[in-house]
């Protein structure tokens, strides 16, 4: 019987948040393991549950909307092996759909947040002006380390969209689209790191949540 | 509430899922709904506490009461430390998120003498001082168990009271007595006074102890009713029927020894006169083959684990063995689980046994002979011979491994140089039976590695008396080492030494170091295992300032009928045995296993019956 390739949607959050990508891995093989379900094995002299995450989620970044593809050795009903993979999760962690794989991991594109930050020596009003007049300069560069080229600078103006930005009780709402794709992608933390370094304003990050991860053509990756 | 101070820094730190709990099979519960509330502190990382089997049992044995609640607590590593320190942030449990000042108990495991300075780092990141005597009404019973109790002395000034031997039923007993106590609205004090009259409990307070002129203790005396001249330690019957987890707290980063771990027995039969393990933790007493299997699926459906490991002083040494080996292996084969065997012993590694192992997984070949001559391995009783090892490289080697680890001590009692150069004249013969068995062959470059410690004498071993090398010494045998093997195949490393003689000396220290550990504390030690956070300059320093000499307690023979500062802790086995194993020793003389012969260490005398090989 071949494998059949699927994709779960799953969201990571609380806790769960604080910890890094290749913990995830472990996390989750250990999950799917006690959820029972028949999942498909490498075969080679260390069988292991193979799992493949097409987009890395930083650590402390929430996300509602992250895909992993994983294999299964038999027909299976997919709401019904969604609940039993979610009854596994530890806490923080949650299946939220699990569909057969449609696009290709390369057909990520971009990807959107929802960021709250606060400051103790400066007012919202003002890091959200402070963070308009930074998004509207004609270059915005960044010293960028890369494994061939050694450091670099890019200018990340064109790849920064801000469709959302205000104050409220005290708190900085932003609303970013960034890219995430496997040849150029962008960290919520780089963008602020980067207005930290030109303005002199560092803030501290109440939440940043991943809300969305699109495809070349938008639509959801799913 | 302190959660919302720990996630403000918590993105600023190495590794912060180990701060902030909610992992799988943590266990919260309403703070309103239960008595008694224990702080289990490992005083060392999150990554090594996580690993530690004992916190394990405890911890599920403890949450199984409906009004207890049990907590983790671990040493924060130094940039967290910093965070907490800097934004108000007590050292607090890692399930409620609460100050541990909060709890009813305190309980360090003191698993060794380099975590002592992180007991007292953590007690002062609680807000607490560190002395018992200035821990006011109110504040926490602060309690230790594990092996480090068997001399507790050095920490006497710290702690309210130790717990002594195996914690399963004592544990529960003294939280117990402080649940019905708490209620009827008693002190600390009288607490205490109620808690030493149960076994197994220390109380330190309640003991005077004096000094001869030389230095050495001359008294150890009860100041109270309640204090009972001898404490005995506590061990479990039966370990088929005692508590064992069906599920661990499953962490999400990793940890040192990230995998289920079964206990298949208690003690070891083989009284290799160094290790303090194979003395305190008699008698030996083992599972059924039976129960280790259930509790290994257990296990690994709770967990999820794709790794288990079984765990004892000497698993080759578990009768069942080969019984056990086959069940599990058509257990974990089918759920793609690995088994991994730790401390297996070369001598009675039968052909099928590793046939077995080879198939369940391929590990290197790892031996512990710990002396690199037949005669020094006879005064050690270490029973291993050179014919065993070279038989045992001789079928690895055939079935294709070319890598092989070797472990000794060096600054062993009666050592000479010929056993330091024997240790060389070992690997040679491994490398010449390597190209034998290879002859004609492409095969791969055969490594050997040689690890060695230096040799602590430790409480209640046969070598308790012995004095450790003095620095010069070990500096020399080390060179002399090098010297004798060829360095192009074998390469050699060591423990530093300088944390050794610091181990030596805390482990048969008597009260006096409590001031040294103090000063040590103050000057900034912490993590004292840990190569790269010890402080070798700090602990001269605080040992000149108390004016107390540590060749004192490392460097000196001690006699026979020297009053040791732990011999009103009684571990079950007799110093006449003991002096017996010694003068053995130094005649060379070997003695068998507790299998095939008794050797009257004392323990059956005081268990009534029932020991391994006298049934």
């Amino acid at each position: 019987m071949d494998k059949i390739n699927l994709r779960a949607v799953y969201a990571k959050y609380g806790n769960a948040k604080y910890f890094s990508h290749l913990d995830l891995m472990r996390t989750m093989q250990r999950a799917i393991k006690r959820s029972g379900i028949p999942i498909w094995y490498t075969e080679g002299f260390n069988p292991h549950i193979y799992l493949n995450f097409p987009v890395a989620l930083p650590l402390g970044t929430e996300s509602y909307v992250e895909p992993m593809d994983f294999s299964v050795v038999e027909e299976c009903d997919l709401e019904n092996l969604r609940e039993k993979l979610d009854n596994a999760m530890p806490p923080g962690l949650n299946i939220i759909s699990v569909k057969p794989q449609i696009m290709k991991n390369t057909d990520v594109a971009s990807a959107e947040y929802d960021v709250t930050l606060s400051s103790d020596k400066h007012s919202s009003e003002e890091i959200v002006e402070k963070f308009r007049e930074f998004l509207s300069a004609d270059t915005i560069e960044i010293h960028k380390r890369s494994k061939k080229k050694g450091e670099v600078i890019v200018d990340i103006k064109p790849h920064v969209v801000v469709t959302d930005i205000s104050s409220e009780n005290g708190l900085v709402l932003i609303h970013f689209i960034l890219p995430a794709g496997n040849s150029f992608n962008l960290n919520v933390n780089t963008v602020l790191d980067a207005f930290a370094d030109k303005t002199g304003i560092s803030t501290d990050v109440v939440c940043i949540k991943r809300t969305k991860i699109s495809a070349e053509n938008g639509e959801d990756f799913v | 509430m302190l959660k919302d101070k720990i996630e403000k820094v918590l993105l600023k730190v190495q590794r912060p899922s180990r701060y902030i709990g909610g992992e799988l099979g943590s266990v919260v519960k309403d703070k309103s709904k239960v008595n008694v509330r224990f702080a289990f502190c490992f005083p060392d990382s999150y990554d090594v506490g996580m690993s530690h089997l004992g916190m394990k049992i405890l911890y599920g044995l403890k949450n199984l009461r409906e009004d207890f609640w049990c907590e983790r607590v671990f040493a924060p590593w130094e940039d967290y430390e910093q965070a907490m320190r800097e934004n108000d942030i007590p050292l607090y449990g890692l399930e409620s998120l609460d100050p541990i000042t909060e709890f009813d108990f305190i309980g360090f495991t003191l698993q060794y003498e380099l975590s002592y300075t992180n007991v007292l780092n953590m007690l002062d990141l609680a807000g607490l001082p560190v002395y018992a005597k200035d821990r006011g009404e109110g504040t926490p019973i602060v309690v230790g168990g594990g092996p480090c109790v068997c001399n507790p002395e050095p920490l006497a000034d710290f702690f309210d009271l130790f717990i002594l031997g195996e914690g399963e039923e004592v544990n529960l007993e003294l939280m117990d007595l402080y649940a019905k106590m708490k209620k009827e609205g008693a002190s600390k004090s009288d607490f205490l006074h109620e808690a030493a009259k149960i076994e197994g409990i220390y109380v330190p307070s309640f003991y005077d102890v004096s000094y001869n002129p030389d230095g050495t203790v001359q008294s150890i005396t009860p100041n109270c009713p309640e204090a009972k001249p001898k404490i005995t330690k506590r061990i479990i019957r039966d370990m088929d029927k005692v508590f064992y987890p069906d599920s661990f707290v499953v962490p999400f980063t990793e940890i040192v020894h990230d995998r289920a771990v079964v206990e298949v027995l208690r003690g070891c039969i083989r009284g290799c006169r160094f290790c303090q393990a194979g003395f305190i933790y008699r008698p030996f007493r083992e599972k059924s083959s039976d129960t280790v299997c259930r509790q290994t699926k257990a296990l690994c459906e709770a967990t999820g684990y794709e790794e288990v490991s079984l765990s004892s002083l000497s698993t080759s040494d578990f009768s069942e063995i080969e019984k056990l080996l086959g069940d599990l292996s058509e257990y974990t084969d089918k759920e793609n689980i690995s088994l991994s065997l730790p401390s297996l012993r070369v001598d009675n590694f039968s052909e099928e046994l590793m046939e077995k192992i080879r198939r369940i997984r391929k590990t290197g070949l790892t031996f512990a002979p710990e002396a690199g001559t037949q005669r020094l391995r006879d005064v050690i009783n270490k029973n291993v011979s050179d014919e065993e090892i070279m038989n045992t490289c001789r079928m690895a080697f055939e079935g294709g491994a070319s890598s092989v680890k070797l472990y000794f001590m060096l600054g062993l009692p009666t050592e000479t140089d010929e056993d330091i150069i024997g240790i060389g004249e070992l690997t040679d013969r491994i490398i010449d039976l390597y190209r034998n068995v290879n002859a004609g062959k492409r095969s791969p470059k055969l490594s050997i590695s040689v690890s060695c410690a230096t040799f602590v004498p430790k409480p209640f071993t046969p070598f308790e008396f012995e004095p450790q090398a003095s620095i010069p010494e070990i500096t020399r045998k080390q060179k002399l080492l090098l010297d004798s093997t060829n360095r192009k195949i074998v390469s050699v490393s060591w423990h530093n030494y300088r944390i050794s003689i610091l181990e030596a000396a805390l482990a048969r220290g008597d009260r006096r170091l409590s001031a040294v550990i103090y000063e040590a504390w103050k000057s900034g030690c912490k993590f004292d295992s840990w190569d790269e956070c010890y402080k070798y300059e700090n602990w001269v320093a605080a040992f000149e300032k108390c004016g107390i000499d540590p060749s004192f307690y490392d460097n000196r023979t001690r006699s026979f009928d020297e009053l040791m500062p732990w011999d009103h802790l009684d571990y079950m086995i007799t110093k006449e045995f003991l002096i017996r194993e010694n003068k053995r020793a130094h005649e060379g003389l070997t003695t068998p296993n507790c299998r095939q012969k008794c050797s009257a260490c004392g323990v059956i005398q005081r268990i009534g019956g029932g020991c391994v090989g006298q049934d």
